[in-house]
């Protein structure tokens, strides 16, 4: 066999770098010619560790925090809602009772968010973010993908619990996760309970503007959602200074809901 | 052959039943007309207030301010009052309306230097070639702004869209929380645009050597820009996707690129500044 | 999956995930979500696009899953649900998904030129991350056979099936692929060593 003959018949033969038995002919070349025996010997080298790429990489925690946002908004996520009733409305009212709590309240929530964004650590970006609870193991070899992620995580970094909000105001009237039964899933996490400034206000909507109370409600749930998504993310890379800014921004929205809805019912 | 006549005769009783019923509501739910007039001097201040119900303004001739009040009912009245260069009017309903008939549209004649406040609930709010400053403010709303200069124009929204067209020389703010915001030839000092789930549409030159801020949570921001742009350019989404279609000159900054997540650079002479941000939303700039 | 007790849990949470519980869902995500990144990314090169890419690969399986009845492996239906969402981002952006080309092409594509020269071999192992570049520079086309044979594992007549082609090109692609690797390595090694 001649070296272009082996040329011609290598995309038949090197396939998965298996010991599949290559036809003697072949087997003579390789032993009397080092360069085509080099050539093979490359290329099951190349085949075979390739396989360790398959899983190899670890997406960034965002990606499932952005398909459960999906599947929320698609009802795919469908768990119970136990919401606790509110106020049942009174009969209606002319909209001349003040709600002068709501003023404060308003900037109580702004002056929250901006205690929440000002007093979190953060940490150097570049080396020391510490990645939280690890549960999966972190791949020996794993290194930022591009040098435009440097600044990002470490990519290797893992963790099967699910994100979640923890700081004030958090309030998704929800109730607490079913128990898990998959040994390697996360803990039962509890959705926080609706703050008390947010049921008061629904309340006074109820009684003042019944006919509002489901806009304002969905305009809250939208709202508080935001501040929730981006406390969660901030949880997890605190030295995100952009994602600092959403916060703030996040609870400026709802500063202004509540302002709209005092221009509303006083 | 009576079972016949009987059943004739409930036919047509019916029949006029219907037919009176429709002209007592009708008339119930005649329109009425009023008009106020006022006498301003300069720089006057207006505010306009109605839960259920459009405004309207436009400017008008001289130092007058006429006000045209369409009621859709009697359920609802109006109150006003003149102090001096500043007028308050402010829809009254009354016991039993409701958005049909608490009904009042307002349309406004003032003076083209006049500040204005509108608040309405339904809306919507419109609002043209003037040049005093502009509050508006709607839940459900949806407002128009076009042909304003030299005036600063705030909009609150709570999902109502706004429009803005052709409005110069002022600060432009606009918050909403998931309503989307349209600008279209908006240039200025300060254009901020802010919304929540929206999204925001910007079609212009960003000119002015201005500054301008777009920012949403989970709205997608697009900016439609001539290739002679003149802009120093920053974009960040945290988990949107973000791009550009045209080159951008590079930028020294201490804020660090990340591609696909962010991009900043210069066109022209960068005589403005734009900064795109969202949490989740997709940040793109396009060339016109 | 071969573990016994991992397979019960991952028929459980996927009983769990078609009653809409969120923890289900998270629990087949991170199950799965290393192959199907993986996937992405050695297909796109673009860590911010491999991200969309298994975001909605994910999303299309969870918004069928309610129709998996189990007759084929979880991670088969997924791990083609990826391939097929990778290809078509590929298609819309009118990449090349593999070459049309059967036959060897000019000589400046080589492999005819290592023939009878002995260039330094590759030693027994490469470098991952080398190899993760090496892949990166690849021609769309090669990178797509390359990665969904030698790192995926998918047979020619599965991917002949998947891209459109036949098994002689799939396997001349592929072949190709591999040969072109094996130069950038070698560069690569030769830069490294320049530098030291």
């Amino acid at each position: 066999m001649t070296c272009s003959e082996v040329e011609r018949v290598l995309p038949e033969l090197v396939d998965g770098g298996s010991d599949s038995a290559f036809p003697a002919d072949f087997e003579s070349h390789l032993k009397s010619c080092p360069a085509c025996s080099d050539l093979v010997s490359d290329l099951k080298l190349i085949a075979s560790e390739a396989r360790n790429l398959a899983e190899s990489e670890e997406p960034a925690p965002r990606v499932w925090v952005r398909i459960a946002a999906q599947l929320r908004e698609e009802g795919l996520i469908r768990d119970a809602d136990t919401r606790p009733v509110l106020v049942p409305a009174s009969p209606q009212r002319r909209w001349t009772s003040t709600a002068w709590w709501l003023a404060p309240v308003a900037a109580a929530v702004l002056a929250a968010g901006a205690y929440v964004v000002s007093h979190k650590p953060v940490p150097q970006v570049a080396t020391h973010v510490s990645a939280p609870a690890v549960t999966t193991p972190v791949p020996q070899n794993s290194a930022p993908k591009s040098p435009d992620n440097a600044a990002k995580p470490p990519v290797g970094a893992s963790t099967a619990q699910p994100v979640r909000a923890t700081h004030p105001p958090a309030p998704a009237p929800k109730s607490a996760k079913p128990p898990d039964v998959v040994a390697s899933a996360a803990p039962p996490i509890a959705e926080p309970e609706a703050s008390p400034e947010d049921q008061q206000f629904l309340s006074v909507v109820s009684t003042r503007a019944p006919s509002l109370r489901a806009t304002y409600e969905n305009q809250l749930q939208r709202v508080n959602a935001n501040i929730r998504e981006v406390q969660a993310y901030l949880d997890r890379y605190p030295g995100d200074l952009d994602a600092r800014q959403q916060l703030m921004d996040a609870y400026q929205q709802k500063a202004l809901l509540y302002q709209i809805a005092l221009d509303r019912i006083q | 052959m009576v079972v016949l006549q009987q059943a004739r005769i409930d036919y047509t009783t019916t029949v006029l039943t219907v037919v009176l019923v429709t002209c007592l509501s009708a008339a119930s739910l005649a329109e009425t007309k009023k008009e106020y007039s006022y006498t301003v001097g300069p720089k006057a201040n207006i505010s306009v207030e109605t839960q259920y119900g459009a405004i309207s303004v436009k400017p008008g001739s001289g130092n007058q301010v006429l006000v045209t009040a369409t009621f859709k009912s009697d359920n609802v009245e109006v109150d006003q009052q003149q102090n001096g260069n500043r007028i308050e009017i402010a829809s009254h309903l009354l016991r039993g309306k409701d958005a049909q008939t608490g009904h009042i549209d307002y349309e406004l004649l003032i003076p083209p230097d006049a500040t204005i406040n509108l608040r309405s609930c339904s809306g919507p709010l419109s609002v043209e070639r003037l040049q005093g400053d502009l509050t508006l403010e709607g839940t459900d709303a949806v407002v128009d702004i076009r042909n304003v200069e030299n005036g600063h124009v705030h909009v609150r929204t709570m999902r109502g869209p706004v429009t803005l067209t052709d409005v110069r020389n002022g600060h432009v703010e606009i918050d909403s929380i998931s309503g989307e915001i349209h600008l279209k030839a908006v240039t200025g000092p300060l254009v901020q645009a802010r919304s929540g789930s929206g999204k925001i549409f910007y079609d212009g030159d960003f000119g002015s050597d201005g500054n301008y801020k777009f920012t949403t949570h989970t709205g997608d921001i697009e900016a439609l820009v001539p290739a002679d742009v003149s802009a120093a350019f920053r974009a960040h989404s945290v988990l949107g996707r973000v791009r550009h279609d045209f080159p951008l000159q590079p930028r020294h900054s201490r804020f660090r690129e990340e591609a696909g997540r962010s991009f900043m650079g210069t066109s022209g002479l960068a005589t403005s500044e734009v900064l795109l941000r969202s949490f989740s939303g997709k940040i793109r700039l396009k060339q016109r | 999956m071969t573990d016994p007790k991992q397979r019960i849990t991952e028929a459980e949470a996927i009983e769990q995930a078609k009653q809409g519980h969120e923890a289900a869902f998270e629990t087949l995500y991170h199950l799965h979500k290393r192959r199907v990144y993986s996937l992405c990314l050695r297909m796109v090169s673009n860590p911010a696009q491999a991200e969309d890419l298994a975001q909605e690969a994910f999303l299309q399986l969870f918004r069928k899953i309610g129709t998996f009845r189990g007759e084929s492996a979880f991670s088969t239906w997924l791990h083609r649900m990826t391939v097929n969402v990778v290809l078509m981002q590929l298609r819309k952006k009118g990449l090349p998904v593999v070459s049309l080309e059967e036959t060897l092409e000019s000589e400046d594509e080589a492999p005819r030129k290592e023939f009878g020269t002995q260039d330094a071999k590759l030693t027994s192992s490469i470098d991952r991350l080398q190899l993760q570049r090496a892949i990166d520079r690849l021609p769309p086309g090669y990178r797509t056979v390359f990665v969904l044979h030698d790192v995926e594992g998918f047979e020619h007549n599965e991917i002949a099936q998947i891209v459109g082609c036949s098994i002689g090109n799939s396997k001349s692609q592929l072949h190709k692929a591999r040969l072109k690797l094996r130069d950038f390595l070698k560069f690569m090694r030769a830069e490294k060593a320049k530098t030291g």
